[in-house]
């Protein structure tokens, strides 16, 4: 089914930068980190930044996800474009489509599992039961199924970014960001965790947008762009990702 | 919906545990403080509290039952004349110099003389029938069991009150005064015992209604007689709170509580707020995530807030049950104190407006938890 996708010329990008340009100033020095940066990401699939620390892929993940406006340029996601949109629209719009997953966990010692995917579905206007069944579903789809009424300090770190993934995912995201997913883990539960983001990005259509340093996820992504100095080196594909050969639920 | 701020506060109660006790003690100190004043200044009022009478009748602008004149005794014809009079008797309060057996110093003592009939409208609540009919014995006194070590006497021995011999019948409880000690004996004894050649009639006129309910009306009506002297009309519960309110204010006692309240309420909310703001910051990576995934900053403070609430409302509770145990423990060492519902409710709205205020401070370090800050 993903085959398919891949090389379909003609669909609309699910997000697109054009001419993106963005700057830090700090004192009297100011540092170019994206320079009219242009790139159209395609849904359905892993798409893969790389690149040394501070090359921009972190800021360009901020840009293209509405977490951080840019200087110049434009920034259309799922068709609206970022910059016209205010702090609550923003919220609004990343409530209803996006998903992210940090380097750190960042789940609240106090919640279980459960609860800690439940929680933002609480606010999506979804009802207890659907929002509890979508927790249920997700966790179960991250292997979590088992564990779910563990709190953080019970749980393994794969196990927490794997929570971290559900919470995310529960929300049905049409958009979903990762930055730096695996760097905090072994080679194994990387290994789990770039599994999971491929075959969300198969198995329900969503857009996966990755930011990683770390070599061991080039193979797994359908698409690698490769940044130095804030702008795009290399845009490669794989044909076929390794981590696809387990299969993907449909 | 997932009780974040009530599981939060659960699971890390170490972290809170400083904001309640904050919380708590703040509640605890301004509600001893309030029983206390209420308690020492309330038994300025004890004329009054502790009689059966409705409606006072006394000379114009007296401010406390303490700073009576004396006025005309033929008003208690005037008095009997209205149909909703029921009683009407004299009180005759008398300012003595005390010398006891033992040496103990003047203690000023408060002669209050009264009607000892068994019937009587005055201190009805606080003497016994007993009691009370030990009075008619000329020179009989009765003093409360606080202040025999203070007048340096026990039961059935003499003493002399400005300059003449009297003699302790009874002890009562319940009679403790300000600034003095109440001595009470029959009208007859008073006006022994009252060398101020200036008195010439009853200190008030107390009298008793067959409809208590219209007590202020009736006093209104009893005003404005011009043919008796000088003299002015309260219902009972309008000249209680007169004398309580001339002690707490005129004396600047009432200024002290307000003070101690308003220091109280900065150090409780100073130290509410930051323990507040250090429990946000330890969240503040989550609470940054929930806002990139899309919750709003608004339902991000609202959690802030919940928690603050949570913490008044069991640090209040803290407050209640050690200050209930305190006043009670008061009461059994005859330490006055009293605790009406207008002052509970002005701590309680103390206490929840300090955490609210801490609350609102720490709502403002959630402005940190910008989710681009996640990114590195």
């Amino acid at each position: 089914m993903h085959s398919g996708n891949l090389i379909e010329p003609a669909r609309r990008p699910a997000l697109q930068a054009v001419e993106v340009s963005k700057a830090f100033v700090s004192g009297h020095q100011r540092t170019q980190v994206l320079d009219r940066l242009s790139l159209a990401i395609e849904a359905a699939e892993l798409t893969l930044i790389s690149g040394p620390s501070g090359c921009g892929k972190s800021t360009l993940l901020a840009v293209l996800s509405g977490l951080q406006q840019v200087d110049g340029g434009q920034v259309r996601a799922l068709g609206s474009e970022l910059g016209q949109l205010d702090l609550r629209a923003l919220e609004r719009f990343r409530l209803q489509h996006t998903g992210f997953v940090f380097q750190g966990f960042n789940l609240f010692p106090a919640l279980s599992a459960f609860e800690q995917v439940e929680l933002p579905l609480n606010h999506m206007g979804l009802t207890r039961d659907e929002a509890r069944r979508r927790a249920r579903q997700s966790l179960e789809e991250v292997g979590l199924g088992q564990r779910m009424r563990l709190r953080p300090s019970e749980l393994s770190g794969g196990e927490k970014q794997r929570v971290a993934i559900a919470r995310a995912l529960a929300k049905q995201p049409e958009l979903l960001f990762a930055d730096e997913p695996t760097s905090a883990l072994d080679a194994a539960n990387g290994q789990i965790i770039i599994d999971l983001l491929h075959r969300i990005a198969h198995s329900h259509g969503t857009t996966v947008l990755c930011v990683s340093h770390d070599p061991r996820l080039v193979v797994h992504a359908d698409r690698v762009l490769a940044m130095e100095d804030g702008r795009i080196l290399s845009d490669r594909r794989n044909q076929a990702p390794l981590s696809d050969s387990r299969g993907t639920p449909s | 919906m997932v009780a974040l701020a009530r599981k939060t506060l659960v699971y890390e109660w170490r972290r809170f545990l400083p904001a309640m006790l904050a919380v708590g003690f703040a509640g605890l100190l301004q509600l001893l403080q309030i029983a206390l004043v209420l308690g020492i200044f309330g038994s300025t009022s004890l004329y009054v509290t502790g009689s059966s009478a409705d409606v006072w009748v006394g000379y114009p602008g007296t401010q406390s039952v303490g700073l009576g004149r004396s006025i005309d005794a033929d008003l208690q014809s005037r008095l009997l004349m209205d149909p909703q009079v029921l009683r009407v008797e004299p009180y005759l309060w008398v300012d003595g110099d005390w010398r006891g057996p033992r040496e103990t110093g003047g203690a000023s003592v408060f002669v209050s003389g009264i009607d000892p009939a068994a019937d009587g409208l005055m201190f009805s609540k606080v003497l016994s029938p007993t009691l009370r009919a030990r009075l008619v014995e000329p020179d009989a006194i009765i003093v409360d069991r606080s202040a025999l070590d203070q007048l340096g006497i026990g039961i059935g021995q003499s003493a002399t009150i400005n300059g003449r011999r009297v003699r302790v019948v009874g002890i009562g409880t319940g009679l403790r005064a300000l600034g003095g000690v109440n001595v009470l004996c029959s009208l007859d004894t008073a006006r022994r015992l009252d060398n101020d050649v200036t008195d010439n009639g009853p200190t008030y006129l107390v009298a008793s209604l067959r409809d208590p309910a219209r007590a202020a009306t009736v006093a209104a009506r009893l005003r404005g007689a011009t043919s008796f002297g000088p003299y002015t009309t309260w219902s009972a519960s309008d000249f209680a709170q007169r004398s309580v309110r001339y002690w707490l204010f005129d004396t600047g006692a009432g200024a002290g509580v307000m003070f101690l309240a308003g220091i109280v309420f900065l150090v409780g909310a100073a130290i509410t707020s930051q323990t507040l703001v250090a429990a946000v910051n330890g969240s503040i990576r989550e609470y940054a995530t929930l806002n990139a995934l899309g919750v709003g900053v608004g339902a991000l403070r609202k959690v802030v807030l919940e928690q603050a609430f949570w913490v008044g409302a069991l640090g209040l509770l803290g407050a209640s049950v050690l200050g209930i145990v305190l006043l009670l423990l008061a009461r059994s060492q005859d330490v006055p104190v009293v605790l009406n519902a207008p002052s509970a409710l002005a701590c309680i709205i103390l206490v929840m407006g300090l955490a609210a205020v801490s609350g609102l401070a720490a709502m403002r370090s959630l402005r940190r938890a910008d989710p681009a800050t996640l990114l590195r």
